[in-house]
């Protein structure tokens, strides 16, 4: 990375939490926060959205509809077959085939979407700025050209609880 | 967030988010795993090995030489198709329905609990494959546009159902633990000395940094998957159970199998987990994040749960008696309860309807030794069911001339052990090669055990 960034490294959530509420006040938003766990005050001070959960409705609302017409036209329409006097449209018996299809789908489409949107994928290179954050360290990375006037201010705030680097 | 003083700590001895991942990658920072490693890798090898050559002699000779018969098609093959899927049933069962009700002390044990169930479906899955009796074909139950006359499968058919639950089931539990354990892989890559393993988990890992974008999509992941893998917690086994209660067989063809199998599945699964957990304290030295209310709470549910299965054993042998059904009544009295396998239901009745009753007492749930005899115990009991089920059914049909009576072969005995072996490979290699505990998630709940919860001000939610 030839771009240079202000880390702001913290031991514990809480300071962190503090940290990144008064940064946000002065009404600068941090480039990435790195934790080793999901914070969610972190989450949702940074403001994005997933909308992973949506993609995943879509998905099992396809899928369901798609196996199940699959059923009816080999079962009904395609080569019809009397088991045991049933119907050919056994439609409750096309349910549970139905409903598990749906989830498998759903779980490998959603999977992928996450690959896809957060890239993480296997082999990736991971752009590490702070060696500890996946161990017991808790960074704010900051751009100083959005700093702006409040570079000694923030810094601040940072060395209440953490360190510079 | 309730937080409850009944529990006790989550992680013993106040330790800092450092030391929680150094400590649980122990063992796989240092350079060589233990001696006893190396022996215990070399007798499952030996028993998988065992195993192989059952299947060799399956594949190359056929299904004569196992001890089925005409009458009795279904002999260990299915019985241990059934358990070990029980067994699998634990891992799902235990990060999703803890995650739904909240308990934080699911942390410590879901890893173990989903590498099992991961391991477990993987030797179930080999049963019904060699029960083809020409495996190589075992592509035919694909749905796929073919030329061999009736075009497609069976839709109708449990066993297809079956199919397609237990592949979704292996899919789906190993894409949920493989996805969780990604930020620990990132764990490791930034902890680790050796550069082998800092490349190995670094490909592995995804290229994880643990940024808040990543974290947000990960969390909508788990919700998704969490949420849609709850509903095969209850389907797979009730679909497994369909086998069984779609057929008219006496003593099969029930509505009670289908919440019967599943509790019974998550009874076993439950009783492996403690075997392994126990397993992992002793030889691991986890007792700070295992701790002994951890085991204490697992030992709670499965007195519950042993109720239940002991409620679905009497319900069984009263509706037999109350049906008025002469091949029930016949069934269960004649053969169950006293005659030809009155061993196998009483085995099956004591080890899982009465001796979990033990957990009542403090004293028991306290010594280590005794749960994890008793955790064993209840997978030998759980065994005893598959079988009472499976061969008592089949060996007393409708028509006396259909009677028959079975013994298994060395070869399904040694095809079992084989899974046994496999299945002590697999959790060797997952103590060896990964961490054994979410460490992401146990630091997520670490400030649980702090003064405050760990905030700067008091939140006012005591």
């Amino acid at each position: 990375m030839s771009k240079k960034y202000i880390l702001g490294v913290f031991n514990d959530e809480a300071t962190l939490v503090d940290a990144f509420e008064k940064i946000k006040a002065k009404g600068i938003l941090p480039t990435e926060v790195y934790t080793p766990y999901p914070i969610h005050e972190i989450l949702e001070g940074m403001g994005k959205k997933t909308r992973i959960t949506h993609a995943a409705f879509f998905y099992g609302l396809f899928a369901a509809v798609g196996i199940l017409s699959f059923l009816t036209y080999a079962a009904v329409i395609d080569w019809p077959l009397h088991y045991g006097g049933k119907p050919f449209n056994a439609f409750p018996s096309f349910i549970v085939v139905t409903i598990v299809a749906t989830i498998l789908s759903i779980t490998l489409l959603t999977l992928f979407t996450f690959s896809a949107r957060a890239k993480i994928f296997p082999g990736k290179k991971a752009d590490i700025f702070h060696e500890r954050a996946t161990d017991d360290k808790f960074v704010i990375v900051l751009d100083p050209e959005k700093l702006g006037d409040n570079a000694k201010a923030v810094e601040e705030i940072i060395r209440e609880h953490g360190e510079v680097e | 967030m309730y937080n409850s003083k009944v529990r006790g700590k989550l992680i013993e001895g106040d330790k800092s988010l450092g030391q929680i991942s150094q400590e649980i990658l122990a063992p796989i920072h240092r350079k060589k795993p233990p001696l006893w490693w190396y022996a215990a890798l070399l007798v499952s090898l030996s028993m998988f090995g065992f195993g192989l050559y059952a299947k060799y002699v399956t594949i190359s000779t056929g299904i004569g030489t196992w001890g089925v018969n005409n009458s009795i098609a279904w002999g260990w093959a299915i019985i241990n198709f059934v358990w070990w899927i029980g067994i699998g049933h634990a891992g799902t069962a235990f990060s999703i329905f803890l995650l739904i009700l909240r308990q934080k002390w699911r942390t410590a044990i879901n890893r173990a609990a989903e590498a099992m169930t991961v391991v477990a479906v993987f030797c179930a899955s080999l049963f019904p494959l060699l029960h083809m009796g020409r495996p190589w074909l075992f592509f035919w139950i694909f749905p796929y546009p073919n030329t061999r006359g009736p075009l497609w499968v069976n839709f109708n058919s449990p066993l297809f159902w079956d199919f397609v639950a237990i592949s979704a089931y292996l899919l789906i539990s190993a894409s949920f633990w493989y996805f969780g354990m990604v930020p620990d892989f990132a764990t490791i890559r930034d902890t680790a000395k050796s550069k082998v393993k800092k490349a190995v988990y670094g490909f592995f890992s995804f290229g994880w940094t643990g940024s808040s974008k990543e974290w947000l999509r990960f969390e909508g992941l788990s919700f998704v998957l969490g949420g849609i893998a709850a509903v095969l917690v209850v389907s797979v086994h009730s679909i497994v159970s369909t086998d069984f209660a779609v057929s008219v067989k006496p003593g099969w063809h029930t509505t009670i199998f289908p919440p019967y199998f599943v509790v019974g599945a998550i009874f076993s699964g439950f009783a492996m987990v403690l075997t392994l957990v126990i397993t992992m304290r002793g030889l691991y030295k986890m007792n700070d994040f295992i701790t002994d209310s951890h085991v204490d709470a697992v030992c709670r549910i499965l007195i519950f749960i042993s109720l239940i299965m002991g409620t679905a054993y009497v319900t069984e042998v009263f509706m037999a008696w109350y049906s008025a059904n002469d091949y029930e009544f016949s069934l269960f009295f004649k053969t169950r309860l006293f005659g030809e396998y009155a061993f196998q239901f009483w085995a099956m009745f004591i080890a899982n309807a009465v001796i979990p009753q033990l957990f009542w007492f403090k004293a028991v749930r306290r010594r280590m030794w005794v749960v994890f005899v008793i955790s064993i115990i209840i997978n030998i009991g759980m065994w005893f069911e598959r079988f009472n089920i499976v061969v008592t059914s089949l060996s007393r049909d409708y028509l006396p001339s259909a009677w028959a009576s079975y013994s298994p072969t060395w070869v399904e005995i040694a095809f079992f052990t084989g899974t046994i072996g496999m299945f002590i490979t697999g959790v060797l290699l997952f103590f060896r090669y990964i961490p054994m505990i979410a460490i992401s998630e146990l630091k997520s709940v670490a400030k649980f055990d702090k003064p405050n919860n760990g905030q700067l001000k008091s939140t006012g939610h005591e």
